[in-house]
């Protein structure tokens, strides 16, 4: 019985199917045909701009601003001939150009294809006022990245460029398509996601003609989200200032939050390059030997030679192998095994407040060997090195701090007293970037608290930063802490401290230099340090990749803080 | 001539078609992809005949003792997807094995009709009456209502709400078949209705979406509802006699997207008309006419709830995704049974034929 009502109801869809096909195609079929000769469903894309990407102050580091794209229909491919020819004229570009960049950009007969990009709103008008006999063209206005203060933070930024292969099989499942455009590294690329704006658009119906009837449907675009981040534009510029010309990476961090304030690379490049694809500048930059695109404060490993002593000082005493009264002899070298190690000075005797502030590699030398290489590896994770500090920037790296196992597993050697000496003088296989260095410099700024840098603070007018935040103690001494300070501020203010240069500023700082010798040229110099010494508001990195001396860091340095000064920020 | 033979005749004419509308489709797109689609459904369509004979050869009966099995390795399949999908951030619906995607899915679809007609063909041991027809709410309703939600879940989660619609209602038109007590179906019914509005809030933002474009397909004017406004284009424009075979215009120029897969019927009636997809309509027809044969004619219930739950499974497939390419109802990812090019569907559609036309052949043995 209840077979025979389903078989029935299975008749009735079947014939209704049948019948709706015959209303389609014999009683509406005219009607369809005719829209199916005419193609005359246009549809017309609307881009909506990206988020801007705002500095602490709300100051627009990255905007947009309008542009007006020629776009042609394929549909009127009859017609393009003599547009392009009237194109050309008016633009000054080539049929040719112009047919190149047709076919290069053609994806879908319905898709409107744009063949001149950004051009200036006075042709804009006239190509809209001669539109009777342009046929098919079509002036799009849009939005285009903008860049009010040039290459500035270009490294945190990121730039923008049409989507590769590789991101489009991982992003296709979000909503993205070929020739999206997209961030390519920085916040551009990390917060893509929010900045994108979407798409909508108007399918119209047009008549034989090719001109407007009726619009069919509409789909408003949507803009972006703005970010902000927690970089101050003022600070951004000073460190830039400094860096210019140079090779290196400077860092500013706020030791108490881990906000970063300031972040610059050196050298950088112009993100705007991307807008109006000078294909030619790019591929130069790109193959530049100096990596403009390389952000050195991230992704640049570097071993970091003296300024490592800290950790080695803090694992020292910490683990009581040596206290305030320890005292080296530094004639200049230290035998270990077979091997001498030098000293870049002959010291004399020195305690630990005068080994930090003169940088004594035989008292470290003596320091790591009494608590051992295992025990130095141990210390130097809990400062955050060897492993990414999870900032919101993409391709941050590691970095590396060796172990005797690791040796043993990896190299199938030895741990020798001898790797163990350069070890504790943050040279051997040791690397680190800018940024974790500074981090591990800030625990000696905030007294003993490993903070998490981050650099979003807001997105779309919501804050955010208190799911960045992470600060969390760490379980050492207090006196451990302040002895070690103590060390960092003579390095300033004695006379003989390596960074003495930074003396008579008018702000207390305190700091170590580092001078890491590399197998490729000059030594990098190195500079690490916070101000002032009683309330610390801002702990700095420098880095000068082949700067040969750290004196030459701790230079760069001075010169950012009395440009800080000079602003009343310090 | 054998049901069998019919059936089988009625698939090959309608996988043929189907080959041809794929060609036609692809044949003036450029690109290697397009020319090897052709050759890969010819693939698909030999091994489904494979798979064909395989069923069609044992006792179905077999399939009785191994049907908890094989849903629980179903689930599996599906959890894996499910998981996989949460490891790669993303919609997934396929299972990459060594050399092709195997979509789940599809078979969930024949595991479900497996599952329940078992369950519900179960006897008491001193009645020969159904059992189906005592049950309670718990076991007619509730129990199998679970076993059924477990892959449902799985697969709308993919996210492929049409095949979790499918899947659905075969659940329905099962329990309707198994003398299930009728008011229970329209509590059931009545608590789906109450359902509708909560579940709402659960689909993604583009299945909320494709059901909105559904209602007006000119708010989303680059998306679904431009494929139903071309589909209805190239379906309409066809005509009586439609233009011949590889002079589609709409579906030829990339005007139609999908045109190989879950619009292949819009390609098809573009180049041969009414006239052409009456025939087509009228073939699938017939499938299911010789399938609800089948069913009349099995004394064994088994049999009888297996065979009606596979010819009704094509019979809402094909419906819907001719109704979707006509513009009457949603966009919801179907395939055309057979047509459709896709491995997964073409061999679990040759699989369902294949124990279809098994109990044809056994039907006089219980």
């Amino acid at each position: 019985m209840r077979i025979k009502l389903l078989h029935f109801f299975v008749i009735v869809l079947f014939v209704s199917l049948a019948v709706s096909l015959a209303n389609l195609t014999i009683f509406q079929g005219e009607k369809f045909r005719d829209l199916s000769n005419k193609n005359c469903i246009r549809l017309i894309p609307q881009e909506g701009a990206r988020g801007k990407i705002l500095d602490t102050n709300g100051e627009m580091i990255v905007g947009s601003s309008i542009s007006y794209d020629v776009v042609v229909l394929p549909q009127e491919r009859e017609a393009l001939e003599k547009t392009f020819s009237g194109l050309s004229v008016l633009l000054g570009v080539s049929t040719e150009e112009l047919w190149q960049k047709f076919r290069r950009g053609y994806s879908e007969p319905s898709v409107p294809v744009s063949v001149v990009k950004n051009i200036s709103l006075e042709k804009a008008v006239s190509i809209e006022e001669r539109k009777l006999d342009l046929d098919g063209v079509v002036i799009q206005s849009g939005a285009v990245r903008f860049y009010p203060y040039g290459a500035l933070a270009s490294h945190i930024l990121g730039y923008l460029s049409q989507i590769d292969r590789w991101r489009l099989t991982k992003l296709a499942d979000y909503g993205y398509k070929t020739k999206d455009i997209v961030g390519m590294g920085g916040i551009e690329e990390k917060y893509d996601y929010y900045l994108r704006q979407e798409g909508g658009g108007l399918s119209v119906e047009v008549d034989h003609q090719g001109r407007f009837s009726r619009v069919l449907g509409f789909r408003p675009a949507q803009s972006g989200k703005d970010v902000q981040l927690t970089l101050d534009l003022r600070i951004q510029k000073i460190t830039e200032i400094a860096l210019e010309g140079k090779t290196g990476a400077v860092v500013m961090m706020d030791p108490e939050s881990g906000e970063i304030l300031a972040m610059s690379s050196a050298p950088n490049f112009a993100p705007s390059l991307f807008v109006n694809k000078a294909n030619k500048s790019v591929s130069n930059l790109f193959a530049d030997p100096a990596s403009p695109f390389l952000n050195r404060a991230i992704t640049g490993l570097y071993p970091p030679g003296s300024v490592f002593k800290p950790v080695v000082a803090v694992a020292g005493l910490e683990t009581n192998k040596i206290n305030m009264v320890t005292t080296y002899n530094c004639p200049g070298f230290l035998a270990v095994g077979r091997r001498e190690f030098k000293c870049w000075d002959t010291h004399q005797n020195q305690n630990l407040l005068q080994a930090i502030a003169h940088s004594c590699d035989v008292f470290f030398y003596k320091t790591g060997l009494a608590v051992g290489a295992q025990g130095i590896h141990d210390y130097a994770l809990r400062f955050g090195l060897s492993r990414p500090t999870a900032i919101e920037l993409p391709y941050e790296e590691s970095g590396f701090i060796p172990n005797p196992i690791w040796k043993k597993i990896y190299k199938f050697q030895k741990w020798y007293d001898g790797d163990t000496a350069n070890f504790s003088i943050g040279q051997g296989e040791v690397l680190t970037t800018p940024l974790q260095i500074c981090r591990m410099m800030a625990v000696f700024a905030n007294r003993g608290k490993l903070v998490t840098p981050y650099l979003i603070k807001a997105i779309d007018g919501v804050d955010v930063s208190a799911n960045h935040r992470r600060i969390s103690p760490m379980a050492f001494k207090n006196s451990t802490i302040n002895n070690i300070n103590k060390g960092l501020r003579g390095a300033v203010s004695e006379e003989k401290g390596t960074a003495n240069v930074l003396a008579n500023l008018g702000v207390s700082v305190a700091g170590k230099t580092g001078t890491a010798q590399n197998p490729r040229g000059l030594s990098h110099g190195w500079f690490v340090g916070y101000a002032p010494y009683e309330k610390p508001r801002y702990v700095i990195c420098v880095l000068l990749e082949h700067g040969a001396h750290g004196y030459s860091a701790a230079v760069v340095a001075k010169r950012i803080f009395e440009l800080l000064m000079q602003q009343g920020l310090i | 001539m054998s049901t069998t033979f019919k059936i089988l005749i009625a698939a090959i004419l309608i996988a043929v078609i189907g080959i041809m509308s794929i060609y036609s489709s692809a044949s003036r797109k450029e690109g290697e992809l397009w020319e090897t689609l052709c050759q890969r459904q010819m693939i698909w369509v030999a091994l489904g005949l494979l798979a064909f004979w395989f069923f069609f050869k044992f006792n179905y009966r077999w399939l009785w003792d191994w049907t908890y099995f094989i849903y629980g390795v179903v689930v599996f399949l599906l959890s894996l997807v499910f998981i996989l999908g949460i490891v790669r951030l993303g919609a997934q619906r396929w299972l990459n094995l060594v050399w092709f995607n195997f979509q789940p899915s599809e078979i969930a679809k024949l595991i479900t009709i497996m599952f329940l007609a078992k369950y519900f063909s179960m006897k008491s041991v001193d009645d020969v009456a159904l059992k189906a027809s005592k049950f309670g709410l718990w076991r007619a309703l509730i129990l199998p209502f679970i076993f059924v939600a477990i892959p449902v879940f799985l697969i709308i989660e993919q996210p492929d709400l049409g095949s979790g619609a499918i899947v659905f209602m075969i659940f329905f038109i099962m329990l309707y078949l198994s003398n299930v007590k009728l008011r229970f179906i329209i509590i059931f019914l009545a608590l789906l209705g109450l359902a509708i509005p909560v579940g709402w809030n659960f689909l993604r933002d583009y299945q909320k979406d494709r059901i909105m474009v559904f209602l007006n397909p000119n708010i989303d004017p680059l998306g679904a509802g431009y494929t139903v406004i071309q589909s209805k284009i190239a379906i309409g424009s066809g005509g009586f006699f439609g233009k011949g075979w590889l002079s589609g215009t709409q579906s030829q120029l990339k005007f139609l997207p999908e045109s190989h897969t879950d619009f292949i019927f819009a390609t098809f009636s573009e180049e041969w008309g009414f006239l052409g997809a009456v025939i087509l309509i009228g073939l699938y027809f017939f499938i299911i006419q010789q399938g609800i044969r089948i069913a009349e004619r099995t004394s064994d219930h088994y049999g009888k709830l297996l065979a009606l739950g596979i010819t009704l499974m094509l019979g809402m497939q094909t419906c819907v995704n001719i109704s979707m390419n006509m513009g009457l109802a949603p966009v919801v990812g179907l395939p055309l049974p057979l047509m459709s090019y896709g491995g997964s569907s073409v061999i679990v559609t040759f699989i369902a034929l294949g124990i279809l036309a098994n109990v044809s052949k056994t039907r006089a043995v219980f």
